[in-house]
C-alpha cells in the first residue's frame, strides 16, 4: 500500500492529471485502490496546493512523509482547503473516477448525488468509507494495516468522525457475524456478496454455509477424538501389568527341570532318536486319486457360503475353546466381532472408505471449479479461497468436499442473473 | 513394566527375523534375475551394478497385529482365575462343578440378555456407537413381510423359520408364482439342515420342549440335552423336504446333495444310499460335501468290515471319475469310518494318510486321532507300542494349528491317554508340549475335554514323575486350568507317599477343601490313614493333629456324612501322638456316639498317653469306655491301669472291679 501510496505520489508530482490515471489502475488493484482514492485524491489535493506553495523538488519526500507522518493537521486543514480551492475541478475529478472504479449500484447512486459542493462531497466520502469498510475485508493483512494508518491520519477530521464509527461498527459486526470463521473467509465471503443486489442476505447465506461445513469438520475432528476416548476407555489398561512378570522365570527353570529329567532317561531316548529316523508307515498309498487336479480350486471358493458351511463353521467354534485369557484376547475377540474399533496401526486407521482415494483428490480442488464457476471475478476469487480452505481440510472426505463446492455452484448459478446484472459473473 | 516391555522388544526382533528372511529370499531372486540378465551384456557391466537396489516390500499388517504383539507379552498366570471371571468376585470358581456352572450362567446370560434385545428392539433404538457398530443393534428376528411373495420366502429362509418358509412356498406354489431355482435351492437346505424342525433360538425359553416332551424325556433329561436334540431329529418318511423335492421339475445335484446331507445327518442312512443311485441314475455328479456325507453313513449301512471298505473305495473311485476333488473331511471322514472297520483299518488308515500327503491336503489333528485309535484300540495295546504316536509328534513337533474338523479337540485327550497307558512320560512331554505350541490350546476343546486331558496328564506325572516336579506341576495347573477329580487326588497322596513327602499332607488337605473334595469319604480317609500309618516328629504330629482337627469340624458341620470306624481311629490316633488327650478322648466319646467301637491298639495308646502325661482321671474314663462297648480288653486294660498309675482308693476300686467282672463272664 505504502509502494503504491508513492507511487501515486510521485505521479502526482510529474502531472497532478497523472494522479486520475493512476486511480484509474487495473482490474486486480481497483479494489485496494478505491479505499485509497478518497485519501489518496485528497492528499493529492493537498499534494497540488503544496506544491503550488514550495515548487520544489525536493517535495516529493516530504510528501511521502506527509502521507505518512506531518499529515494530520496540515491534511486535514489541506483537504478542506483543497476541496473548497479545488471545488469544481476536483470533485468532478473524484466522480469520474467514482464512476469508473466502483462497480455496486449504490455507490453510483452516491456519486451522482456528489455533484453539488462541499457538503455533497462529503456526504459523498462518508458513503465512500461505508463501502470503504465492507470493501476492505477483502484484502489481507498487510493492506488492512495500512489503510487503517490511512484511516488513522483522517481521524481526528470532524467530518470523518461519523465514517470512522461506522467503519468501526462494520468491523464489530463483521466480526461477530464471523465468530469462528477466518477473517479471510469472510472478507471473501462479503466481497462476493457485495456483488449482488440484497448484500447482507448474500452475505449472510455465504457465512452461513461456511459455517455449517466448518461444524461439520469440526464435528468430525471432535468425533475422532471421542473415538480415541471411548476405545482408550475400553482397554482397561490397568488391570493386566500386575500379573504379567509372575511367572516366567519360573518356567525356564521348570522347562530346565524338565529337560534334565529326560535327560536321565539316557538311552531309552537315544533309542527313542533312532526310531524317529525310520517312518513307520510304509510309502504305499490307495492310489485313487491322482495328484494334480487343481483346476476345480477355483469355483469353491468363490461360491457363497451355503447354510451347510455356516453350520459347519459354528460348530467349529463351538468345540473348540474361545475363551479368552487375558483382556488383549479378548480385544481381539471384540474386533474380529466388529465390536470394537480397530486398534490404529497406522495413520490411516478409520479411513476405510478412504483409502482408495489418493491424496491428490483431496489436495487438488481446482478442477472442480472449471464447470459452473465463472473464470474470474470475485466469485471466482471467493471460490479458490474456499478450495485453499478445503484443500487443508482433514476431516472431511472427498465427497463432502465436492458436494460442499457442488452447494457453491448451485448457489451462485441461482443468482446469476443477478450477477451478470452487476456485471460480476465474467463467463 | 519392564517384563512386557522386554516381550514387546522380543516380538519385533522376531517379527524383524521374519522380515529380514523374506527380503533375502526377495534379494535372492532379484540377484539371481540380474545377473541372469547382465551376462548376456557382458561383464564391463557387471562390475557396475554390483549392488542391485532392493525396495522392501511394504509390509501389511492386520488390524489384530498390535492387540497380538501386546497379548503376546501376558502371561498365563497360573495363580488367578480364569480370565472369563475376573471380572465378578463372586463368579469365582473353585470346584471344577462351580466352574461349570459358573460358566454355563455366563453364557446363558448373555445369551438371554441377546434374546431379549432381539425381541424387543424397540427398546434398544438408541445408538451410542459412532461410528455404528451393527453387531451392537438389534437383529430382527421378527418377520416382517406377511404378503405372499419370493422376497417373503426368502426372509424367512434367512431368519431359519423353518415352517414358516416351508408354509410361504406351499402358498407361492399354490398361487401358481414360480419360485427361483436359487431360493428353492435355499429352502431344501434349511429344511434339510434342521430335519424340517424349527431350530431354538438361541436364549429363548425352553417352554416348547418340556411341553412337547412326555414323561419319557423327562426322565432323559438329565442326559443333557443332546440327547433331548437327537431324539427330536430323526429323518422322517416323506418330511417336506423330500415333499417339495419330488414337486421340483427339475432337480439338480445341489438339491440332490442338500437331501443326502439331511438324511445323513439325521440318520436315515439307508435313504441316502438309494438317493445317491437315484442322482447317479440321473447322470449328475455329486459334490464334495455329499461324498463327504455318504462315507461317514458308510458304516451303517454295511455290516461286514469287508463291505464296508469295498463301499468306502467304491465312493472315491466314483469321485475320481466324477472329476471331485477331496478335501480334508473326505479323508477324515474315510479314516472314521475305518475305525469301525476291525482288522482293516491297520492296513488301510496309513494308506490313506499317505493318499492325502500325496493330494497335497495338509492332515489335521483329527486325521491323526483317527489313525491313533485305529492301532490303539483301548486296553489292547502292548505297554511299549508308542511307535506312532512317536512319529507322529515328531512330525508335528512346534506345528500350530487351526480347527479345521470338529473331531480335532479329541487328539490331545486321546494322546495324553495313550502315553498314560503305556507310562511313558516323555511322550507326555512331547504331547503337551505340542499343546502350547501357538493357539493349540484352543484345540483341546471344552472344559470337560480339557479336565479329562490334564486329569490324564496329572495321572502320568503322578505316576511317572519324580515329587519335587509333580507339585510344580501341580501348582502350575491347580486350579487355573484343571479341578482334579478324587482320583487325581489319590494319585496326588500316592506319589507323596512313594517318595516320602507325607509333610505336604495338611496343605494338600487345604487344597481337598477348596476343591470340595472334603465330602468324599474313601479320599478323606486315605489321607487319615497316610497321616497316622507312622510316627513322625514333634512339629509334623503336630500339624498333623491340627489337620485332623480340621477333618473332624468338617465332618461335623456336615451331618449327612457318616464316621467310620478307622477315620475316628486315625483322627483319635493323630491326636494322641500330639499328646491332645482332651480332643483325643472326645474322638472316643465319638465313637460311642456314632455306635462305633474302637480298636484294642488305640485304647492300649491312649493309656500309655494318659500314663505319659499323669493323668490317672482319664485312664479310669477310659476302662469304664471300654467296659461300656463291651471290649474284651477291658480287663487287661484296667491291670495296666492299676498297675502304673498312681490311683486314688476309689479308682481302684472302680478298676479292680473292671479287672475282675469280664474274667467272670468269659469264665
Amino acid at each position: 500500500m505504502h509502494r503504491l501510496l508513492s507511487r501515486t505520489v510521485s505521479a502526482a508530482r510529474t502531472r497532478s492529471l497523472c494522479v486520475y490515471e493512476c486511480c484509474v489502475l487495473p482490474a486486480k488493484i481497483d479494489n485496494v485502490s478505491r479505499p485509497f482514492t478518497g485519501v489518496g485524491a485528497n492528499t493529492i489535493c493537498t499534494c497540488t496546493v503544496r506544491r503550488c506553495e514550495k515548487k520544489d523538488d525536493a517535495i516529493p519526500s516530504n510528501q511521502g512523509e506527509a502521507t505518512n507522518l506531518d499529515t494530520e493537521t496540515k491534511t486535514t486543514q489541506l483537504q478542506e482547503e483543497s476541496l473548497e480551492a479545488n471545488d469544481g475541478g476536483s470533485t468532478q475529478q473524484q466522480r469520474n473516477v467514482k464512476a469508473e472504479q466502483v462497480l455496486s449500484k449504490p455507490s453510483q447512486v452516491k456519486t451522482d448525488g456528489a455533484k453539488s459542493g462541499k457538503k455533497s462531497l462529503l456526504d459523498l466520502l462518508g458513503a465512500m468509507k461505508v463501502e470503504v469498510t465492507s470493501k476492505r475485508k477483502l484484502k489481507n493483512l498487510k493492506m488492512k494495516q495500512s489503510f487503517e494508518s490511512a484511516v488513522q491520519y483522517k481521524s481526528k477530521s470532524a467530518a470523518m468522525e461519523s465514517t470512522i464509527s461506522m467503519f468501526q461498527k462494520a468491523n464489530v459486526q463483521a466480526s461477530a457475524q464471523s465468530e469462528v470463521l477466518d477473517p479471510d473467509l469472510v472478507a471473501a465471503a462479503s466481497a462476493a456478496a457485495s456483488t449482488l443486489l440484497n448484500r447482507s442476505r448474500a452475505e449472510s447465506e455465504l457465512l452461513k454455509q461456511l459455517r455449517q461445513r466448518k461444524a461439520l469438520t469440526e464435528a468430525q475432528k471432535k468425533g475422532d477424538i471421542n473415538n480415541l476416548g471411548v476405545l482408550i476407555a475400553d482397554m482397561k489398561v490397568g488391570k493386566t501389568p500386575g500379573r504379567q512378570n509372575a511367572w516366567p522365570a519360573d518356567q525356564i527353570r521348570f522347562d530346565d527341570d524338565g529337560q534334565g529329567y529326560t535327560r536321565d532317561r539316557g538311552i531309552t531316548s537315544e533309542l527313542a532318536n533312532v526310531r524317529k529316523r525310520r517312518n513307520i508307515f510304509p510309502t504305499k498309498r490307495l492310489n485313487i486319486f491322482s495328484p494334480t487336479t487343481d483346476e476345480q480350486r477355483g469355483d469353491s471358493a468363490l461360491a457363497k457360503p451355503t447354510l451347510w458351511d455356516l453350520d459347519f463353521a459354528n460348530e467349529l467354534s463351538l468345540t473348540t475353546n474361545q475363551m479368552p485369557r487375558n483382556g488383549f484376547e479378548e480385544m481381539i475377540q471384540w474386533t474380529k466381532e466388529g465390536k470394537l474399533w480397530h486398534y490404529p496401526i497406522n495413520n490411516e486407521i478409520g479411513l476405510e472408505d478412504e483409502a482408495s482415494v489418493p491424496f491428490n483428490e483431496h489436495i487438488f480442488l481446482e478442477k472442480h471449479l472449471e464447470e459452473g464457476f465463472p473464470r474470474q471475478g470475485p466469485v471466482r476469487h471467493f471460490m479458490e479461497l474456499v478450495v485453499a480452505g478445503l484443500s487443508r481440510n482433514p476431516y472431511l472426505t472427498v465427497q463432502q468436499k465436492k458436494e460442499h463446492i457442488s452447494w457453491f455452484r448451485d448457489y451462485f448459478h441461482q443468482r446469476e442473473a443477478v450477477l451478470n446484472e452487476a456485471d460480476v459473473y465474467l463467463n | 513394566m519392564a517384563a512386557p516391555c522386554r516381550h514387546v522388544g522380543q516380538h519385533i526382533k522376531r517379527n524383524g527375523r521374519f522380515l529380514r528372511i523374506n527380503l533375502d529370499q526377495l534379494f535372492a531372486s532379484r540377484g539371481f534375475r540380474w545377473t541372469s540378465a547382465l551376462q548376456q551384456q557382458g561383464a564391463e557391466v557387471y562390475k557396475e551394478s554390483k549392488e542391485p537396489i532392493v525396495i522392501p516390500r511394504k509390509k501389511s499388517w492386520s488390524s489384530e497385529a498390535v492387540l497380538e504383539a501386546l497379548a503376546s507379552t501376558v502371561h498365563r498366570d497360573p495363580t488367578a482365575y480364569p480370565y472369563q471371571f475376573q471380572d465378578d468376585s463372586y463368579l469365582s470358581p473353585r470346584t471344577s462343578t462351580e466352574f461349570k456352572l459358573f460358566s454355563l450362567s455366563q453364557e446363558s446370560g448373555r445369551a438371554a440378555a441377546k434374546y431379549f434385545v432381539n425381541n424387543n428392539p424397540k427398546f434398544f433404538t438408541k445408538d451410542f456407537a459412532e461410528p455404528h457398530i451393527p453387531c451392537l443393534m438389534p437383529e430382527s428376528v421378527v418377520l416382517r413381510l406377511e404378503e405372499v411373495s419370493e422376497e417373503a420366502l426368502k426372509e424367512r429362509i434367512n431368519l431359519r423359520k423353518v415352517s414358516a418358509a416351508v408354509e410361504m412356498y406351499d402358498q407361492l406354489l399354490q398361487a401358481g408364482t414360480s419360485v427361483s431355482v436359487e431360493t428353492t435351492q435355499e429352502l431344501l437346505d434349511l429344511i434339510c439342515l434342521y430335519c424340517d424342525k424349527n431350530p431354538v433360538q438361541e436364549g429363548a425359553p425352553e417352554v416348547e420342549d418340556t411341553e412337547e416332551a412326555g414323561e419319557e424325556t423327562k426322565r432323559r433329561k438329565p442326559k443333557g440335552r443332546r440327547a433331548a436334540d437327537h431324539l427330536k431329529t430323526s429323518w422322517k418318511e416323506n418330511n417336506n423336504a423330500e415333499r417339495i423335492f419330488n414337486l421340483l421339475p427339475e432337480r439338480d445335484s445341489r438339491c440332490y446333495s442338500a437331501l443326502i446331507r439331511g438324511m445323513v445327518k439325521h440318520g436315515a442312512y439307508t435313504k441316502a444310499f438309494s438317493l445317491y443311485t437315484d442322482l447317479l441314475n440321473n447322470r449328475l455328479s455329486a459334490d464334495v460335501h455329499t461324498f463327504n456325507a455318504l462315507i461317514s453313513a458308510v458304516p451303517d449301512v454295511r455290516d461286514k468290515f469287508n463291505e464296508r471298505w469295498d463301499l468306502i473305495t467304491e465312493l472315491l473311485n466314483q469321485m475320481n471319475e466324477q472329476k471331485v476333488r477331496p478335501n480334508l473331511l473326505t479323508f477324515n471322514s474315510v479314516l472314521k469310518a475305518l475305525r469301525r472297520c476291525g482288522f482293516l483299518a491297520k492296513t488301510y488308515a496309513p494308506q490313506t494318510l499317505n493318499e492325502m500327503k500325496a493330494l497335497g491336503i495338509a492332515p489335521s489333528l483329527a486325521t491323526y486321532d483317527h489313525i491313533l485309535a485305529v492301532f490303539y484300540k483301548s486296553g489292547s495295546s502292548g505297554p511299549n507300542n508308542t511307535d506312532i504316536l512317536q512319529d507322529m509328534l515328531t512330525e508335528l513337533e512346534g506345528t500350530s494349528f487351526t480347527c479345521q474338523d470338529p473331531h480335532d479337540v479329541f487328539f490331545f485327550s486321546s494322546a495324553m491317554r495313550i502315553c498314560l497307558d503305556s507310562k511313558d512320560l516323555e511322550l507326555g512331554y512331547k504331547v503337551h508340549s505340542l499343546l502350547e505350541v501357538g493357539d493349540n490350546w484352543r484345540l483341546l476343546g471344552d472344559s470337560h475335554q480339557q479336565s479329562v486331558y490334564y486329569g490324564r496328564f496329572f495321572s502320568l506325572l503322578c505316576m511317572m514323575e519324580h515329587i519335587d516336579v509333580v507339585l510344580k506341576w501341580y501348582s502350575r495347573i491347580i486350579p487355573s486350568l484343571y479341578y482334579p477329580n478324587p482320583q487325581g487326588m489319590r494319585d496326588l497322596l500316592q506319589a507323596l507317599d512313594t517318595d516320602g513327602r507325607l509333610d505336604l499332607l495338611p496343605t494338600i488337605w487345604k487344597d481337598i477343601k477348596t476343591l470340595g473334595h472334603d465330602n468324599k469319604v474313601d479320599l478323606v480317609e486315605e489321607l487319615l490313614s497316610l497321616m497316622a500309618r507312622e510316627e513322625h516328629s514333634p512339629e509334623m504330629q503336630e500339624s498333623f493333629a491340627a489337620c485332623a482337627l480340621d477333618v473332624r469340624s468338617v465332618f461335623d458341620s456336615r451331618s449327612s456324612t457318616e464316621w467310620s470306624t478307622s477315620s475316628l481311629s486315625h483322627i483319635t490316633t493323630l491326636l494322641l501322638r500330639a499328646n491332645k488327650l482332651q480332643q483325643a478322648w472326645d474322638m472316643l466319646l465319638l465313637f460311642k456316639a456314632q455306635n462305633r467301637v474302637p480298636s484294642e491298639v488305640l485304647l492300649n495308646n491312649f493309656l500309655s498317653v494318659c500314663q505319659s502325661s499323669g493323668a490317672p482321671k482319664r485312664a479310669v474314663e477310659l476302662v469304664q469306655l471300654a467296659a461300656a462297648f463291651c471290649l474284651p480288653a477291658t480287663p487287661v486294660l484296667a491291670k495296666t491301669a492299676l498297675a502304673e498309675f498312681q490311683l486314688t482308693d476309689e479308682q481302684r476300686s472302680i478298676l479292680s472291679e473292671f479287672e475282675a467282672a469280664p474274667e467272670k463272664e468269659t469264665e
